[in-house]
C-alpha cells in the first residue's frame, strides 16, 4: 500500500470518527447523569435520519439545516418522553433491569412507528453534493463527509462548551461524578436529569440527521450504530466525553483498515470484537487508564 | 424557655428517627444548636452520626420529627433546595468531584442561584484564608493529598455563605500532622462568626474545639453536656479518651 493510500484511509477513519463521536455523545450524557443505558437511542438516531429526510423531501430544506433544526426538536422530544417515562424509572446509582426494559420497548416501539409511517423502503438524501469529491494533490476528500465531520465536531464542541462554561454544565458533570455532592450544593436532580436527556436526544436526532447523510436508512437504522455507540462509550469509560473522541477514533480506524485485511461484509464484527476486547482487558474505559492513577483517596 | 433563647438557636432537631429501607438506625435523637457555637457529635462507628448528619442536609427521609433551622421547618424539604438557608453539609468521604478542579469544586459550592453573584468574591476569600488551595487551583481534586482534599471540601461547604456548617469526620484517615491543620482550619472558620456542628470519632479533638457536645451511641444520644465537663464524665473519659483509671 502507497503512503497515498494509507492517508487517504487515516482520513476517510478521521472523518468518520467525528460523526460516530456525535451519535454517542448522547448516549454517554445520558448514562453518566442517569445511569441509564438508552438503548431506544437506536430509534431517535432513526428518527432523526427520516426527519431530516422529510424536511428535505416535501420543503426542500437542506440536510444541513435540517440538522440544525433537529436540535431544538429531538431536544423537545426528549424532554417529553422523559416527563411520560423516564422519570418515573426508580433512581439509581447503577443501570437498572426496569431501565433496560423500557428502553428497549421504547427503541421497538419507535422502529414499529417507523415501518408504519415509512414502510420498509430503503431511503438516502441525495443532494447535488452527495456525489462531490475535492481532490487536494493526491488525496480525496468526498465533499459531504467533510461537512458531516464538521457539523459532527462543532456540535460536540458546543457542548463541551456549555460543560465546561456554563452553570448547567457543571450541574451535569457534578452529577456525572458524585450526585449527592450535587444535591447539597443545590443541584436539583431531576431537572437536570431531564434537560440532560433532552440534549441527549437532541444530539441523537442530529446523529441520525448526519448518519442519514451518508448511509441510506430504513426504520430499522440505528441498530448496527447502536452496537457501534455501545463499543464507543465502553472503550470511552462510559462517562467520559474525552474518552468518547478516542472510543470513536479507535473504532473508525479499527472498521477503516479492516477492509485491507478483512471483505466487508464482515465489517460489523469488528464493532463486537473491540467491545468484547474493550470489556476484557479495559472494563473501566481508556479513560480509566488515566483515572485509576488520580483515584480519590 | 424564654424568647431570647429561641432567638439564639440556629438549629433544633426533635425526636428524629431515621431508616434505610426498614431498617431504622436513629432513634428519637434531640439536638440544639446555637448561634455561633461549635457543637460536636461523637461516638463510636455505626453510632448514627452520619445518617443523623445526612439527615440534616436532606439526603435521606426523615421518617419521624422536626428539624428547625433558622426559624424554619425544613424537616421535608429537598436537599437542594437547603443550601438555600445556608445550611451546608461537609460529608464524610469528602465527596468532592474528582475529575473536576478545586476551583471548579470551590466554585460549584455557590450553584444555588441566589448564591451565584458572589461566587468570585467568596471564592477570593477563600483563598485568602486557605493559601493552600489557591496553589491548587487548577489541579483536579483526585489528584490532591487527602488534607488538601478536606481542605477542598471545606472550602466548598464555605462558598455557600454557611450559617451552618456540618462537618462529617473532618479528619478521617488524615495524618496526625494534618489532623491539626484541619482542627486549625475549623477553627478559623469558627472565628468567622460561623456556626458548627461537627462530627467526629476522635473525641478529643472534637470536645476540645466545641463548647458543647453529644454522645451518640447506637442511634440514640447517651450522653451530652457543655465539652468540659463531658470530658470531665467518666463515661467518655473511659470510653473515649482512653483513660483507664
Ligand atoms: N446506605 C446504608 N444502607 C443501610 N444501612 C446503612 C447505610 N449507611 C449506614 N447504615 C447503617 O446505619 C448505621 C449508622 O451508620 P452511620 O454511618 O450513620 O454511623 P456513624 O456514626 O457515622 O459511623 P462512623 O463513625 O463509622 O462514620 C450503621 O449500623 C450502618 O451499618
Ligand atoms: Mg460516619
Amino acid at each position: 500500500m502507497s503512503a497515498v493510500d494509507l492517508l487517504n484511509l487515516v482520513i476517510a477513519a478521521l472523518l468518520l470518527a467525528g460523526v460516530y463521536a456525535a451519535m454517542s455523545v448522547g448516549m454517554t450524557i445520558v448514562y453518566g447523569v442517569m445511569k441509564i443505558v438508552n438503548l431506544a437511542h437506536a430509534g431517535f438516531l432513526m428518527l432523526g435520519a427520516y426527519f431530516v429526510y422529510e424536511l428535505y423531501a416535501r420543503f426542500s430544506i437542506d440536510p444541513l439545516v435540517g440538522v440544525v433544526l433537529a436540535f431544538p426538536v429531538f431536544f423537545f422530544i426528549g424532554l417529553a418522553v422523559h416527563w411520560i417515562l423516564i422519570r418515573r424509572i426508580p433512581s439509581s446509582d447503577q443501570p437498572t433491569l426496569t431501565s433496560l426494559l423500557l428502553l428497549f420497548g421504547l427503541w421497538l416501539v419507535l422502529q414499529n412507528l417507523g415501518y408504519l409511517i415509512w414502510g420498509n423502503a430503503d431511503r438516502a438524501i441525495l443532494t447535488p453534493r452527495t456525489l462531490y469529491v475535492l481532490q487536494i494533490g493526491p488525496i480525496s476528500f468526498p465533499a459531504v463527509r467533510l461537512i458531516v465531520f464538521g457539523a459532527a465536531v462543532a456540535s460536540i464542541g458546543g457542548l463541551e462548551l456549555v460543560l465546561h462554561k456554563t452553570w448547567f454544565g457543571g450541574a451535569v458533570r457534578a452529577l456525572m461524578q458524585n450526585s449527592d455532592a450535587g444535591r447539597i450544593v443545590g443541584v436539583n436532580v431531576e431537572k437536570t436529569a431531564r434537560i440532560a436527556f433532552g440534549v441527549g436526544i437532541a444530539f441523537a436526532g442530529a446523529a441520525g440527521g448526519l448518519l442519514a447523510m451518508l448511509y441510506s436508512f430504513s426504520p430499522d437504522f440505528g441498530g448496527s450504530f447502536l452496537l457501534r455507540a455501545f463499543v464507543i462509550i465502553v472503550l470511552g469509560g462510559l462517562e467520559s466525553f474525552a474518552g468518547v473522541a478516542i472510543g470513536a477514533l479507535i473504532l473508525a480506524l479499527a472498521e477503516t483498515f479492516s477492509i485491507l485485511v478483512l471483505p466487508a461484509s464482515y465489517q460489523p464484527a469488528i464493532a463486537f470484537s473491540l467491545l468484547v476486547l474493550a470489556l476484557v482487558v479495559l472494563p473501566e474505559g481508556v479513560a480509566g487508564l488515566w483515572n485509576k492513577r488520580h483515584r480519590l483517596a | 424557655m424564654g424568647n431570647r433563647q429561641d432567638l439564639n438557636r440556629l438549629l433544633e432537631v426533635a425526636n428524629l428517627e431515621l431508616a434505610y429501607e426498614t431498617v431504622q438506625v436513629v432513634w428519637g435523637v434531640n439536638l440544639k444548636v446555637s448561634r455561633g457555637q461549635v457543637v460536636s457529635i461523637i461516638g463510636p462507628n455505626g453510632a448514627g452520626k452520619t445518617t443523623t448528619l445526612k439527615a440534616l442536609a436532606g439526603l435521606i427521609p426523615v421518617r419521624k420529627g422536626r428539624i428547625i433551622f433558622d426559624g424554619q421547618d425544613v424537616t421535608s424539604e429537598p436537599a437542594h433546595l437547603r443550601v438555600r438557608h445556608h445550611l451546608c453539609l461537609v460529608p464524610e468521604g469528602r465527596q468532592l468531584w474528582a475529575r473536576m478542579t478545586v476551583e471548579e469544586n470551590l466554585l460549584m459550592g455557590a450553584f444555588s442561584p441566589p448564591l451565584r453573584a458572589k461566587a468570585h468574591q467568596n471564592l477570593n476569600r477563600i483563598y485568602e484564608l486557605f493559601p493552600q488551595l489557591k496553589e491548587r487551583s487548577k489541579q483536579a481534586c483526585g489528584t490532591l493529598s487527602g488534607g488538601e482534599q478536606q481542605m477542598c471540601a471545606i472550602g466548598r461547604g464555605f462558598m455557600a455563605e454557611p450559617l451552618l456548617l456540618i462537618l462529617d469526620e473532618p479528619s478521617l484517615g488524615l495524618a496526625p500532622i494534618l489532623v491539626e491543620q484541619v482542627f486549625q482550619m475549623i477553627s478559623r472558620i469558627a472565628a468567622e462568626g460561623v456556626t458548627i456542628l461537627l462530627a467526629a470519632q476522635n473525641a478529643n479533638q472534637a470536645l476540645q474545639v466545641a463548647q458543647y457536645g453529644y454522645v451518640m451511641e447506637a442511634g440514640r444520644v447517651a450522653l451530652e453536656g457543655v465539652s468540659d465537663e463531658l470530658r470531665a464524665s467518666d463515661h467518655v473519659r473511659r470510653a473515649y479518651l482512653g483513660v483507664s483509671n
